[in-house]
Parts: structure tokens; C-alpha cells; sequence
């Protein structure tokens, strides 16, 4: 080890503190930049394989009913690959220890050989064997999970109007259903609806359907447009009452998947951004603090005949030391965490396996990057000390040019004392000095905002969806849209004390090139238990013609209130309607379209339908209202509000939470590092003066207040400005992650100021105590003869 | 030689002329008070400035003309510095000083030979801190002589040392000056020290106002201020 190298070890460990603050604000950036960035590579990673694995679909078709015969013409259409056609229905469940109804989704396994697509993981058990036996079915994980049901045990089904046990033969994973929602819900409930597998002919024969199928799964050949292949099947299938076919990216457990990654994408880039931007300063401050200390030494080196470039390369090394501490931590901390939160997207995503993979491409990036942070960070200090004629360098620093601050110009001098003076004259001498180590403290601030508004924001969308917008107890779906006459039978049910109904209609709704799947709903003009509410949280009124969209589909589709969308009913008679928009609500689950549903029902030229109410039941007859509910064959689903919202608890909030927990907690250390190192540098720079002060009869109190009283003054002005960031970092950031599917509203609340605040004041605090301590234990006969 | 430093109204001459010739193996004692010009000529001669006009060689090389790093190569292999405030890295040990120098040169001596020339040699492996000011100066002067300088510049070398530490650091620059041949050049404002030369000047307001030349060296030890 060159004598060089052994000056910068012995440095490095006297500055340790100093140095692991500067580190552990690097790890902070990279541990979340890792983490996200493995977690982004485990999640696509396992669904890729997953999907070829088990061959997931491209293209997807739900229609009536079509022969057999029509799969070979599906197979014949130029560019498809694999065809598998089956059976889909909808059924409600009878499921020992739930009150309620369950919604099931029965899907057909062919009836000879194996599936040729979307094939089947399973867990335990086997398949239902069909030909040997019958009254087996195999249940989705997350279903069986949520009930405990275990290969064996049994299950109820209302199969056509018919009560039907069943017994369960294994536990399954779809690639078709790695989220497994419900249709158009935003959010998993998998205690009120589960997907179920049964033999082709057992399930078609209930549902009078043997020879013919009601769902179209297919794969492209290479090289083939998604689009053309997706007309010529829409084309081929509506005579059969086809309700238009959609690729992957219109596939809801696939678009669910998708937008969980692109909203990691968004973290992996904002938050590491912000880190690694104030430990680049920081290292900037503390090695321009270095090099100031060791100007003599460098000057030495010069005249002994160092180059600039050898000098410069020492000091990079110093940082580089800085750096690696850095790499090291955040490379430990992003893969110990990567592994803890991998394994809550179990909660979510249904895989048969779901394991973290480190991206070690990433690592080396992180470790490029924080490099190169770091060497931004000195190489301005570096270039200062290496520019200086030894010459000068040798001769200690000229003093600096004090004059009397602003402060006291504008007369407020008479009331502050000479420490205050100082501390205010200090801050003014080097401007772009203390404007850097403001700006630091407020982004120390700041980032503290950004997690925490995370927090808020889920709590208001736990308020707004459910209080603001949902107001039912209970929502209830008939099995198929009945006259509006059913409303009465609703009404009948014991404890119900008001009844709301609405129209679901399938539609693609078209703008230009832009196309959403989406359910249109259609409810009372000014109802009061499901409401359409606006940005400004006021309730919307339906009116007799037009559509009213969540902003949020307004936006993907560049609609604005006035322009027209065209709807593609795709259920019942085929038909393509121009609608006027005539407003934007907002909702955070999932985008929708609402209209009044008279105005819906006319559309679909079916007269007064409904698919069933929202209802609001009285608490004390709960019990007779969900028996009876669930001897009403013609019901064919119920969701529980409170339910949904404890389901939402417990997955997706719980699953941000801890994210946010995390994040709160580097944003606490990156603070307290940033405060730290100011003092510490503060600290340094002024011993001298300090001491002299202190020998010249100052009391340590008054010597303290000096150098406190420069943090005191930075803080206060930092404050209100990392404030502001804060708010735009969290705008910022909550816009990058929103997508169609999950949306958080920016809430900044006081307590979140609050606590900012807070903990920027500690730090501040903990950072004077500390350096109140040191400043006891500089020597003053030595502090005055080097210096240091 | 001249050097101006600053522009215009502000231009400061730092040295209004000097004509000089300095040999090897000579012990030049340079005397003049604080603002005579002696570290600012003491700076040209040792590349760590250059002279805003005038001619400036070092065995026909011209060092006014060179550039930043033929200066540091200049610098590297021929000279060694002694500073006043020693200028020793305080987180190296004495032997680590003087090997911090011997590593970048081309015939250096080995760092505890160096020391043992300063009667260092039972102080290798203290720090800067553990030792006193005089000690501090010999490890300094161990460190420009390790590499063989063939110029050796001392900036007040005992500026900061009492009488008897002064004596033992002159009389470790005169050993080296008298043992390996090397050009030793003492600025300083204390004029006792002109008995140990071979030549003295006398600067004020950057000329050279005085030149002596002593028949006979005089013995270090019997300098006393």
C-alpha cells in the first residue's frame, strides 16, 4: 500500500462519523433503487416464465354461445397459433362458514387430453378427473386460502338454478388469473369470489351448453398483428353474440401486473433520484471540508513534486472509500428488503413460485451512479485545491472578508446579541455555502413529506371510496339483468331500509385510436347510496343524456367534458353509440363511466332492466338478511362494503404501508445525516474562531450559540421550503406511480408537516447537543496554535 | 529576474530585479526581513512560481518557460523543500513522511537512512504529533534530502525553534550539504546564520542590496542567538 493510500485510510477512519453519514444517505438512494429494481426483475422475470410455462394466451373472447364446429374456423384465421375454446359461467357459491354468498367463475377443462393454453399449476391435489368421476372441481389458490379449503373438503354451487355439491380435488394457479379479481373490480376480494375448474362435460351440461363453448383463448405465430387477428375473430364470433375480443393489455389479471410494475418503475427512479442528489452534495461538503483542512498538506505534496493529477486521484479515492461504504450498505439493505416485500405480493399475485432475484445489473448501475454522484460531488473541491500555487497554499488562508450582515443593516442588530451577529455574518460571507446547506436541510424536509402522504392518501381513499362514494351496506347482483320490477323483491328483503338499483353494461368505449373495456354504470340520476362524485368531492348529477367518465379515463383516452366517445355495447344486440361526455369524476379504484340508467337502458334498447342494488341494510336484522339473501336463487352476488374495505386494509394498504414505512425510515436517517454533517462541518470550520472566542472570556453557552445559532437560522428558513419540495416530490411521485388500475389522490395533511418538521427539528437538536459536546472538548492552547 | 504579482494599480513587485549564480555544493544563506522578496525568490528557484520576466535556468534549462508539470517533474527530482511549519501529513508516521516522497523519485535512499542522517532513527515510527517541533523540522529535512536532491531550499527552518534545536536542524543541513554535495539554500531573517554559508544576500524590497563571501565556513555549534 502506497504511503498515499495509507494517509487516506488513516483519514477516512479519523472522519468514520462523518464518512458513514454521507454512506448511509448513498445506501438509503441505492437499497431502494436495488430493491425496486429486483423486485421489478422478480416480478417480470417469474410472470414471463410463467407464461410461457404454462402458456398463457394472447388474445381472449368471451361471446354467447358458438358450436364446436366455429373453433376450426378460429384456427383458421391467418396468423392464430393455438386455439382452445371452453366453457365460462358465472355462479354463486354456498361456501360452509360465510354468510354471504360467494361469486364463482367456472371454467371448463377440455374434455379429452390436456389444455393446450392457459394451463393449470397444482398446488395440492390433482384435476378433477371428469370421465371416472363427477362432482370434483379444482379451486384457485387465493380462494381456498381465504376459506381454508383443502382437497377434499366440499363446496355448494348453484349450477343453473340447481344446488350441486362438489368436492374439492385440488388446489390450482391459472396464469389467466395471477390477480384474481372480480370483473371490473380494481381490488381482490377472495373471500367473496373465487375462480373454480370442472370437466367440460359435466359443466356444459348444466348449463345446456354440451357441444358448444362460450370462451376462445388463442395464441399469435410469430410476426402477427395482434389487431388484425382480434377484428377477424370479432368478425367471426358475432353472429354468435361475441362481445369483442382483446389482447393481453385489455386482459385484467395481466393489466393488473403490469401496472404494479410500472408503478415500481416509478419509485425505482424518483426516490434513489432525490438520495443519491443530497449524498452527492453531502460528499461535496465534507470533502470540500477536507481539502480546506489539508490545504497545507496538499501544498506539500506539490512542492515535493505530486501532479495535480495524482493529488486529484488521492482525494477521488477518498470519496470513492465514501462511495464504497455506500455500494455495500444499500446493496445489503435493497436485497434484504427486496426479500421481505417480495413475499407480500402473495397477497396480490398468485404465482406458482415467486422468488427474489437480486438484479445485479442494477448493482453494478447503483454503484456506477453513486461513483459518479460522489466524484460530481468533489470534483469541483478537488480542482480548487490542485489550481492553487503551492506557494500561496503554504501560507495559512487569508482571513475571510466579514462585513455586517443584512440582518443588521435593515437595524435588527440592537436586539441580537454578538453570538446572533456572528451566526448571521457566518451565513451571509458564503452565500452559495449556506444557500447549498439550506437547500439540504429543506430537501431533508422534504423527503419526509413524500412517504408519509403515501400514508394519508390511503386513508382518504379508505374514506372517500367508502363513505364519500359507496354508502350501501351491501351491493347485490342478480345472476341476469332482471325487469326493474326485482327492485321491489330487494325491497322485501328483511332489513333492507333502502334500495338503489343500477344497470352493468360490458362496453369498449372508443376515442380516435384509444379503446377501454370497461363496465358502464348506470344509476339513479341522484342517487343516494352509490354516488358520482367530483374533484371537489360534490356529488354529480346523472343527466338524461351523456356520459360522465373517472378523470382518469379522461385522460388516457385525451377526452375532455364536450367531446364525444363512442360505446360498443358488448352484451346483448351488438351496437355502436356517440355519446357526449358531460363530466369527470373522481375515484381512485379502477377507472369507470357512469350514466343515468334509464338513459342506459334505452341505449341498450332493452327497456327498464337492472342488474341488480345497492342496498342498506339495518344492523340488527344482518343476520335474516344474509339468510335470505342466500336463498335467493336469482342473486347472484353480494359485496359487502365493509368487507371490501377491511380486504382493502389488510392487502393493499398494508402492502403500501410497509413500503411507506420504509421509506419514512431512510427518509429519517438521510435527515438526521444531513443535519449531522452541517454540524459537523460547521463545526470544523469554525474550532478556531471558537476557541479563540473561548479564550477570550466567552462562555461556552455564547461560543455554542455561534455555531447553533447558524442551524438555527439555516433550519428555519430550510423548513418552509422543504415543505414546498415535499409537496412537489409527493405531487410529483404519486403522479409517476398512478395508473388506471391503482390511483392515490395527493393528501398533505398538517400532521404530515408536522411530523417533518419534527424530526428535522430532533435531528437539529440531537446535531446541536453533539456539537455543544465537542465544542467542550476542543483544547484551546492547540486549537489555537494548529491549524485544524 | 522580476515577479509582479497582480495588475494595474494593484501590481505588487515582489522582486524588482535580481541577477544571480548559485553553485552546486554552495550553502547560500539568504537574509532580508518579512516583505524583503526572499520566499517569493525562493519560490522561483524552486519551481513552485515562475517570474513574470527575466531568465530563469537550472543546468541550462529554462524553468521560466516551463509548464506546470515540467515544473512538477523539476520539482520531483531535483529539489527538496524544508518548510517552517514543517508541513508533515499528521496521519503518517515519520518513517511514512519521508517514504510518502521516496515512493514518486527515481534514486531515492531509503527512508530510515534519511531519518538516521537527522539522528531520527529512534523516533521511525512516532507520529507528527508525538514529536517535538525540532523533531518535527529534521523529519522534514529527511524528507527533502531522501530523494537526493540536488537543490535543497529551506524556508526559515528554525523560525519556529529554540536555540539548541535550531543548531541541531542546521547542522543537519549543513552534514547533508557537505556529504552529498547539494545545493542548500537558508532564507531567513535571523543574520547569525550568515557565518555558516559560503555566500550571503541581502534582499530588501525585492533587490539584492548586499553580497558576502565567507573565506572559511564557521562550525553550526558555534552559532548563538
Amino acid at each position: 500500500m502506497s504511503m498515499l493510500d495509507r494517509k487516506l485510510r488513516r483519514d477516512l477512519r479519523a472522519l468514520s462519523t462523518q464518512a458513514l453519514a454521507v454512506a448511509l444517505v448513498m445506501a438509503c438512494g441505492l437499497a431502494m433503487m436495488i430493491m425496486t429494481r429486483s423486485l421489478i426483475l422478480s416480478l417480470s422475470t417469474t410472470r414471463d416464465e410463467y407464461y410461457s410455462g404454462h402458456r398463457f394466451a394472447e388474445v381472449f373472447a368471451r361471446l354467447k354461445r358458438a358450436p364446436q364446429s366455429v373453433e376450426a374456423e378460429l384456427a383458421a384465421i391467418p396468423g392464430v397459433a393455438h386455439v382452445q375454446t371452453g366453457i365460462a359461467v358465472q355462479v354463486t357459491l354456498d361456501v360452509p362458514g360465510l354468510a354471504e354468498p360467494a361469486v364463482g367463475l367456472i371454467n371448463s377443462l377440455p374434455e379429452r387430453g390436456e389444455q393446450h393454453l392457459n394451463r393449470l399449476h397444482v398446488r395440492a391435489g390433482r384435476l378433477p378427473e371428469g370421465r371416472t368421476s363427477r362432482g370434483e372441481l379444482a379451486v384457485g389458490e387465493a380462494f381456498a386460502e381465504a376459506h381454508g379449503l383443502r382437497p377434499g373438503d366440499t363446496i355448494s354451487a348453484l349450477l343453473n338454478g340447481a344446488k350441486e355439491t362438489f368436492r374439492v380435488s385440488g388446489i390450482v394457479l391459472s396464469p389467466e388469473f395471477v390477480f384474481e379479481a372480480p370483473p371490473g373490480a380494481a381490488l381482490p376480494d377472495n373471500r367473496t369470489y373465487g375462480v373454480f375448474w370442472m370437466p367440460y362435460r359435466e359443466l356444459a351440461t348444466a348449463f345446456q351448453l354440451y357441444g358448444a363453448f362460450n370462451s376462445v383463448a388463442l395464441t399469435l405465430a410469430p410476426g402477427t398483428s395482434e389487431g388484425a387477428v382480434i377484428a377477424a375473430v370479432n368478425r367471426l364470433l358475432q353472429p354468435y353474440g361475441g362481445r369483442g375480443a382483446y389482447g393481453r393489455i385489455d386482459h385484467p389479471s395481466h393489466r393488473r401486473l403490469d401496472d404494479e410494475i410500472r408503478i415500481l418503475e416509478g419509485l425505482a427512479i424518483a426516490f434513489p433520484l432525490v438520495f443519491l442528489s443530497v449524498a452527492a452534495f453531502m460528499t461535496n461538503s465534507v470533502m470540500s471540508r477536507q481539502i480546506a483542512l489539508q490545504r497545507e498538506q496538499i501544498a506539500m505534496l506539490k512542492a515535493c513534486g505530486f501532479s495535480n493529477r495524482q493529488i486529484g486521484a488521492h482525494y477521488f479515492k477518498f470519496s470513492l472509500g465514501i462511495v464504497a461504504a455506500g455500494v455495500l450498505l444499500g446493496a445489503a439493505g435493497g436485497i434484504v428488503l427486496g426479500g421481505l416485500l417480495v413475499d407480500m405480493y402473495h397477497l396480490f399475485f398468485r404465482f406458482p413460485s415467486l422468488e427474489f432475484r437480486v438484479d445485479y445489473g442494477v448493482l453494478g448501475l447503483a454503484a456506477a451512479v453513486s461513483a459518479g454522484a460522489a466524484f460530481a460531488g468533489v470534483a469541483g473541491a478537488v480542482r480548487r485545491a490542485v489550481r492553487l500555487p503551492p506557494a500561496e497554499a503554504m501560507r495559512p488562508e487569508p482571513p475571510a472578508r466579514y462585513r455586517p450582515s443584512l440582518f443588521e443593516r435593515l437595524g435588527f442588530a440592537r436586539w441580537s446579541g454578538p453570538s446572533l451577529r456572528m451566526a448571521f455574518r457566518n451565513i451571509q460571507r458564503r452565500p452559495v455555502r449556506s444557500a447549498l446547506t439550506c437547500l439540504a436541510l429543506a430537501l431533508a424536509t422534504g423527503i419526509l413529506i413524500v412517504p408519509n402522504s403515501f400514508r394519508d392518501g390511503i386513508a382518504y381513499v379508505i374514506d372517500f371510496q367508502w363513505d364519500v362514494i359507496q354508502r350501501q351496506t351491501v351491493t347485490l347482483s342478480l345472476v341476469e339483468p332482471g325487469p326493474e320490477r326485482a327492485l321491489h323483491d330487494f325491497h322485501h328483503l328483511p332489513g333492507v331500509v333502502r334500495a338503489e338499483p343500477f344497470r352493468f353494461v360490458q362496453v369498449e368505449l372508443k376515442s380516435g385510436a384509444i379503446a377501454r373495456r370497461l363496465l358502464l354504470q348506470g344509476l339513479p340520476a341522484e342517487g343516494t347510496l352509490s354516488r358520482v362524485i367530483d374533484a371537489q368531492s360534490r356529488q354529480l348529477r346523472l343527466p338524461e343524456r351523456g356520459i360522465i367518465m373517472s378523470a382518469k379515463l379522461a385522460e388516457v383516452m385525451r377526452i375532455q367534458p364536450g367531446d364525444t366517445v363512442f360505446a360498443r355495447v358488448l352484451e346483448g344486440r351488438d351496437r355502436e353509440v356517440a355519446i357526449p361526455v358531460v363530466g369527470l369524476a373522481e375515484d381512485f379504484a379502477g377507472t369507470a363511466a357512469y350514466m343515468e340508467f334509464r338513459a342506459l337502458n334505452r341505449l341498450m334498447l332493452e327497456g327498464d332492466r337492472i342488474s341488480g342494488a345497492h342496498v342498506v341494510v339495518e344492523k340488527a336484522r344482518w343476520a335474516e338478511f344474509v339468510a335470505a339473501v342466500k336463498e335467493t336463487p336469482r342473486i347472484g352476488g353480494c359485496m359487502i362494503k365493509d368487507a371490501l374495505r377491511d380486504g382493502f386494509r389488510k392487502t393493499t394498504a398494508e402492502s403500501i404501508g410497509l413500503l411507506q414505512k420504509i421509506y419514512a425510515f431512510f427518509a429519517t436517517i438521510v435527515a438526521f445525516g444531513i443535519i449531522y454533517n452541517s454540524a459537523r462541518i460547521s463545526l470544523s470550520e469554525r474550532a478556531r474562531e471558537l476557541a479563540t472566542l473561548r479564550v477570550l472570556g466567552f462562555t461556552r453557552g455564547e461560543v455554542g450559540a455561534v455555531l447553533v445559532g447558524e442551524l438555527v437560522i439555516l433550519t428555519l428558513v430550510a423548513l418552509p421550503l422543504g415543505l414546498v419540495i415535499g409537496s412537489v416530490f409527493a405531487a410529483g411521485i404519486i403522479t409517476a406511480v398512478n395508473t388506471e388500475t391503482v390511483r392515490l389522490p395527493l393528501v398533505l395533511t398538517p400532521s404530515n408537516y408536522a411530523f417533518a418538521i419534527l424530526v428535522v427539528a430532533v435531528a437539529s437538536a440531537l446535531s446541536a447537543v453533539f456539537a455543544a459536546r465537542k465544542l467542550a472538548e476542543i483544547d484551546l492552547v492547540s486549537a489555537l496554535k494548529v491549524a485544524d | 529576474m522580476e515577479r509582479i504579482y497582480g495588475e494595474g494599480t494593484a501590481a505588487v513587485t515582489a522582486l524588482a530585479g535580481v541577477d544571480l549564480d548559485l553553485f552546486a555544493g554552495e550553502l547560500i544563506v539568504l537574509l532580508g526581513a518579512s516583505g524583503s522578496g526572499k520566499s517569493t525568490l525562493l519560490n522561483q528557484l524552486g519551481g513552485l512560481d515562475s517570474p513574470t520576466s527575466g531568465v530563469l535556468r537550472y543546468r541550462g534549462r529554462d524553468l521560466a518557460g516551463m509548464d506546470e508539470s515540467g515544473l512538477t517533474l523539476f520539482r520531483r527530482d531535483a529539489v527538496g523543500f524544508v518548510f517552517q511549519a514543517y508541513n508533515l501529513i499528521p496521519s503518517l508516521t515519520a518513517r511514512e513522511n519521508v517514504a510518502l516522497i521516496t515512493e514518486i523519485c527515481r534514486d531515492p535512499m531509503a527512508p530510515e537512512e534519511a531519518l538516521a542522517m537527522v539522528d531520527l532513527s529512534d523516533r521511525l515510527d512516532h507520529f507528527p504529533a508525538q514529536l517535538s517541533g525540532g523533531e518535527q523540522q529534521r523529519v522534514a529535512i529527511a524528507r527533502a534530502i531522501a530523494k537526493r536532491p540536488e537543490v535543497l531550499l529551506c524556508d526559515e527552518p528554525t523560525g519556529a525553534l529554540d536555540v539548541h534545536t535550531g543548531i541541531t536542524v542546521l547542522e543537519a543541513i549543513e552534514r547533508i550539504n557537505r556529504e552529498l554535495g547539494t545545493l542548500a539554500v537558508i532564507i531567513t531573517h535571523n543574520a547569525i546564520l550568515a557565518d555558516m554559508a559560503d555566500r550571503v544576500f541581502t534582499l530588501s524590497d525585492g533587490r539584492i542590496v548586499h553580497a558576502r563571501e565567507n573565506a572559511t565556513r564557521g562550525a553550526v555549534r558555534d552559532l548563538a542567538w
